[in-house]
């Protein structure tokens, strides 16, 4: 049996079992006496374990029994959890991935000097734990670099059809006479070629990774924070079912970290003092991703105390040279954006996890290299919130895809909430604001409106070139509701002001997709 | 130096040829509402998009569109992508670098405007898109 072929599986296996045992950590330890969620992680440990037996793994599952028996307890409620014995089996966790990688590179795992701390550790019973050995501070790592993407099984299936569809072309190639060979040919190859931008397209999918996936990645790294800092943290997700490009997120990881970091360490204030403030306990972080026109907008924000302008003000008078009236006379984004600058730092002494303004240049500098801005926003005991702006490189939507006279249009689909078959009626002619045809500038001799486009319409949309926003449009043809490979507008496209993307559909062709804000 | 000669609008125009990325034939552009009349459309090819445009039009006196799948010839140079419709594309000449300032050039007895990609860039931003 070529047992390092299973190894290599079992790595891979279990790190989405490792993964979801720590989301379960975290989760439990807002929860300790939830028995549903000890069983979800037992379950994990075991299946861990059971695999760790069959390749006879000793010491990987030797620390998954003894993990599994803890949980055992905690599920049954023979002994109650508490913080600490969930620390361990978060360190437990932490070096069973250590171990798991160790195997795959062909080391010993059982020569980590952590299992032999955390073996005798989870020997003694949890009610019987010595808690005065589990006081260290835990240095904090970082995300690993995003080198797996999960991907669904059925694209897999997809992409598997579609290959084999296109071997199979070879064998269609009917017999053609020296007459028929042009034009059966040049059909053949059309065909062909429309094999092979629907497999691009579906390929493309495979760079994009949902936002929710990003943010699980810093799901521990803040928690671990939240622990040093002595800071109740937890980390919202908003626009997590968002796909984003993965090499542009990869990009990002260490930049989310530094500002994550920031803002436990000097945004969120500890529990006594919030609690003090009539703030929740509990400091909120939240990692939020937004579409808007051709823009990803990923903003990372805190409830937290916010940035305190003294030392801001401080450095534009002592460094800059500026006077007290013109720093009052910034605009508060610029002026909050010095601390983005090279040789800014308000923190008398920085600690080893963290200094306010330290890194926040490397921020900046990182976004810039991928043509994104950043924007500051701070209010005094309200909370943070960094705003960045990138170009979307590529993303996946799903749209209706239209026809209007020679165009064909698309609008994304979470912006219609109904399409209808058009009945002549004097409600519906000369209705400038609602006739998309006219605002485009297409001939009304060309059109032939067929149907209705009900628009939903999004709270606090600003619609920028008419004043009064459509709730509907008349449209000439529905081609689909389908996904869209979008590609950002382009200079020229962009000067129109009236379109946010180009989207190419399965089989390539475009559909022009429109800025539902500003149309 | 090499030079892509195509005609366009009556005239007889030449490109450098390392600017030019490929020419795409049975290329079908997708039309943009409010695009000037001579931006013909985008066409998505190979991962990349590129405006497309009637370089007679643009560049001459005439359409140069004769056809519905027009042979495009696909520029790239900076960042910039962009397709030229041709009424006819006469080849790779190889040509003495202008001298100074004059941009015209003749071969074979007949004369051709050498254009660069960034003015034909330039032309297509000065017009106007949108209302």
């Amino acid at each position: 049996m070529d047992i390092d072929k299973y190894k290599k599986i079992f790595v891979q296996e279990s790190a989405n079992y490792l993964q979801e045992l720590t989301t379960g950590l975290i989760r439990v330890e807002q929860d300790l006496c939830n028995s549903n969620l000890w069983s979800e992680i037992h379950g994990k440990i075991h299946s861990i374990k059971g695999m760790a037996r069959a390749l006879s793994l000793e010491a990987v599952s030797n620390l998954c029994h003894q993990m599994e028996a803890w949980c055992k307890e905690f599920q049954a409620g023979t002994t109650a959890p508490d913080a600490a014995a969930v620390q361990i089996l978060m360190d437990g966790t932490d070096l069973l991935k250590k171990m798991t990688e160790a195997e795959a590179s062909g080391a010993d795992p059982a020569a980590d000097p952590e299992l032999k701390r955390i073996s005798a550790l989870l020997a003694c019973r949890p009610d019987k734990l010595d808690r005065q050995t589990q006081t260290e501070p835990h240095p904090v790592a970082a995300p690993s670099p995003i080198d797996r993407i999960r991907v669904d099984y059925a694209l897999i299936e997809e992409l598997l059809a579609r290959s084999q569809e296109i071997i199979l072309l070879e064998k269609t190639l009917p017999p053609l006479s020296h007459q028929q060979m042009a034009a059966g040919l040049k059909s053949w190859i059309d065909h062909y070629m429309a094999m092979l931008r629907g497999l691009h397209f579906q390929l493309a999918r495979l760079r994009l990774m949902p936002v929710q996936d990003f943010a699980s990645l810093f799901e521990k790294p803040v928690r671990d924070l939240g622990k040093a800092y002595g800071r109740e943290v937890k980390l919202n997700v908003a626009g997590g079912d968002l796909q984003v490009d993965i090499g542009l997120m990869d990009r990002l990881r260490e930049p989310f970290m530094h500002l994550l970091r920031n803002a436990v360490a000097h945004g969120i204030e500890p529990p006594d003092e919030r609690e003090r403030m009539g703030k929740s306990r509990e400091g909120t972080l939240v990692l939020a991703a937004d579409k808007r026109r051709d823009s990803l907008v990923l903003t990372v924000g805190d409830d937290g105390r916010g940035i305190d302008p003294n030392p801001i003000r401080r450095y534009l008078r002592e460094v800059v040279g500026m006077s007290d009236p013109e720093i009052s006379a910034m605009p508060r984004e610029d002026f909050f954006r010095t601390i983005l600058r090279l040789d800014y730092s308000s923190a008398d002494e920085t600690t080893q996890l963290a200094g306010r303004g330290i890194g926040m240049d490397v921020i900046a500098k990182a976004i810039e290299c991928l043509s994104g801005a950043l924007a500051i926003y701070s209010e005094p005991s309200r909370g943070t919130r960094f705003v960045i702006s990138l170009p979307l490189s590529l993303s996946i939507i799903h749209a209706i895809v239209f026809r209007i006279g020679p165009y064909t249009l698309a609008a994304p689909t979470s912006h219609v909430a109904s399409i209808q078959r058009r009945r002549n009626g004097p409600s519906q002619e000369g209705d400038h604001n609602n006739d998309l045809g006219l605002r485009l500038g297409i001939d009304p001799r060309e059109r032939k409106p067929g149907f209705i486009l009900k628009l939903r319409q999004p709270a606090g949309t600003e619609h920028g070139t008419s004043g009064q926003p459509a709730d509907h449009f008349m449209v000439d043809a529905v081609v689909g509701n389908m996904p869209l490979m979008v590609m950002p507008p382009g200079e020229l496209l962009a000067k129109t002001g009236t379109f946010a993307g180009v989207g190419i559909m399965e089989d390539g062709d475009i559909a022009i997709l429109l800025d539902m804000e500003r149309i | 130096m090499d030079c892509f000669v195509f005609e366009a609008g009556g005239k007889r125009l030449g490109i450098e040829a390392r600017c030019v990325y490929r020419v795409a034939d049975d290329a079908r552009p997708a039309a943009v509402p409010l695009a000037p009349p001579c931006h013909v459309g985008v066409i998505y090819y190979r991962g990349d998009l590129f405006d497309v445009v009637d370089a007679g039009l643009l560049l001459g006196d005439r359409s140069s569109l004769k056809d519905e799948n027009p042979y495009v010839i696909l520029l790239k140079w900076d960042q910039h992508k962009l397709g030229l419709i041709p009424e006819r594309i006469a080849g790779m000449k190889w040509i003495e670098a202008p001298k100074g300032a004059e941009d015209v050039f003749t071969h074979d007895g007949r004369r051709i405007r050498l254009i660069a990609p960034e003015d034909i860039w330039r032309l297509l931003s000065d017009l106007s898109y949108g209302h």
